[in-house]
């Protein structure tokens, strides 16, 4: 029995030193792969059809999932918050509120999940499978850099587009929770939008601004690099989407922890 | 252009696939790799085309020569049709940025795929042609730059015989053409009777035969006699493989 178990927790030591030293390597591989995607940027050695190409990607066919998404939370939300506040008395504070909660929070990160679900897992199996067929290799040995072509169009698109996805879908969600509020609460369109006024300010505004560019960024970067990392066969490719939507998740979490703590607290 | 590989090592996970591998090839020549799979062939062209790092050696090449390589499953872009893909180094390549015209890159495609003996499948994608074809096709994008050293890894495996035999005449035609220097790496006897010079075959990552097509085919060596009668019995262990 003692021999079993000391097996047991053997095996659960190497599993877990498996999975730790697999993170130090992503951290790894994305640190170096930031650090080419800069020099590339620096250096003024931008594919500008890649990343017209690329951008079109995340800001136009990542649009209708991400409009349904932020439209949808934030109908719930003004469907659970419109009749409370009413009872309260407080109705007239649903604009407000839910302009603070849309632009602060739920906008950005919405959008950046629907993202990574629709523009991230397609990057990393895309450019996984160009490694594990040698399309990469071919495009070393004919001296096209991988870094400037798969890379940076990715990364500038995820940082120029994220915010705009932001900006049209908040928008979105906002008319939805008021339409919602009118619907549930008899709150009145012209009272929600008066009192939208009030929770939106230009500072929360362009720090949703800045949160969104870092978080199609993050997204770019991880899938990108995920994908350009893998070897293999066809069950690579698989694990190197899975690994990009975990991490582009994990990361997407941590960002706004950080923004909330550094420009909230 | 002569290509010249001197001592070269490399090590993946403790284990020496390549071992102290030093050979020649002289210009307008056709170097064939063999060995069982694993013996560190195609590892050997990826550090010559620059895939690969190597951890010692040295490969010598003038200063501006071109290599280029055609891979063992063509690793054409399938999101690029034929003419971008041929077109691809021309367009996306740094230094080739803004040197050719629309027309010259054109013309530079139709001509490379005359080459191959492909004509009109521009608009093709790589998913739309048949396996000889994509091998074709990737020779036609390997040479787009008018390389001095060109790299096959397998050219015919997977094809049929009639196939592989245009394939063979392609290499030897190209070579001629571009008068390249060239490297086969490859398990088929008949590439090494039809497109190849001189022989050298791997094993364990070492040279072990080194000499004439002829003189590989004719048993003078027992390595060389094992592969080509392809034996189980011989100083190669491929059972425990």
């Amino acid at each position: 029995m003692f021999e079993l178990n000391k097996t047991f927790t053997y095996q659960r030591f190497v599993l877990l030193w498996g999975q730790i030293e697999e993170f130090l390597i992503l951290i790894g591989n994305l640190g170096k792969d930031f650090v080419d995607v800069i020099k590339r940027i620096l250096s003024l050695e931008i594919n500008l059809n890649e990343t017209i190409e690329q951008s079109k990607r995340f800001a136009y066919d990542s649009l209708p999932i991400s409009l349904t998404i932020v439209s949808m939370t934030s109908a719930i939300i003004a469907m659970q918050l419109a009749p409370e506040l009413a009872r309260q008395g407080g109705a007239d504070y649903t604009g407000m509120l839910s302009a603070l909660v849309m632009v602060r929070e739920l906008a950005a990160v919405m959008s950046a999940f629907a993202i990574i679900s629709m523009v991230g897992a397609s990057f990393a199996s895309e450019i996984a499978s160009m490694a594990v067929t040698e399309q990469i290799s071919a495009m070393k040995v004919l001296k096209v850099d991988p870094i400037a072509y798969l890379f940076v169009p990715r990364f500038i698109a995820g940082a120029l587009f994220m915010p705009v996805v932001f900006i049209v879908s908040g928008f979105c969600g906002l008319v939805c929770a008021g339409l919602v509020s009118n619907w549930c609460a008899d709150l009145s369109l012209l009272n929600y939008f008066t009192s939208l006024w009030h929770g939106l300010y230009i500072r929360d505004i362009f720090i949703a601004l800045l949160k969104s560019s870092f978080f199609g960024a993050t997204i770019a970067l991880i899938s990108s690099s995920c994908g350009y990392s893998a070897h293999g066969g066809a069950k690579e490719v698989g694990l190197a989407t899975t690994k990009a939507v975990v991490s582009s998740f994990l990361a997407i979490a941590m960002w706004d922890f950080i923004f909330a703590s550094v420009f909230y607290l | 252009m002569t290509l010249e590989v001197k001592n070269l090592t490399k090590i993946f996970d403790n284990k020496k696939v390549l071992d102290n591998v030093s050979f020649k090839v002289e210009n307008g020549q056709t170097l064939g790799v063999v060995g069982f799979s694993g013996s560190g062939k195609s590892t050997l062209l990826k550090i010559i085309s620059g895939i690969l790092e190597k951890d010692s050696g040295e490969i010598i090449l003038p200063n501006n020569s071109e290599v280029a390589m055609a891979f063992q499953y063509s690793a054409l872009f399938d999101f690029l049709d034929v003419y971008d893909n041929i077109a691809f180094p021309l367009v996306e390549r740094k230094e080739f940025r803004g040197k050719y015209s629309k027309d010259e890159i054109t013309k530079i495609v139709s001509q490379k795929l005359q080459m191959v003996g492909l004509e009109g499948i521009e608009e093709k994608f790589p998913s739309e042609l048949s396996g000889g074809m994509q091998k074709r096709v990737g020779f036609a994008r390997a040479i787009v730059t008018n390389p001095n050293v060109i790299l096959y890894d397998e050219p015919t495996s997977g094809l049929d015989p009639v196939t592989s035999t245009m394939i063979e005449d392609y290499i030897v035609r190209l070579k001629r053409e571009l008068n390249a220097s060239c490297v086969v790496v490859t398990h088929q006897l008949s590439t090494i009777r039809r497109a190849v010079d001189y022989v050298i075959m791997l094993y364990q990552g070492k040279i072990v035969f080194d000499g004439k097509v002829e003189d590989f085919l004719n048993n003078k060596n027992e390595y060389a006699r094992q592969f080509v009668t392809a034996s189980i019995q011989g100083p190669m262990n491929i059972i425990g493989k």
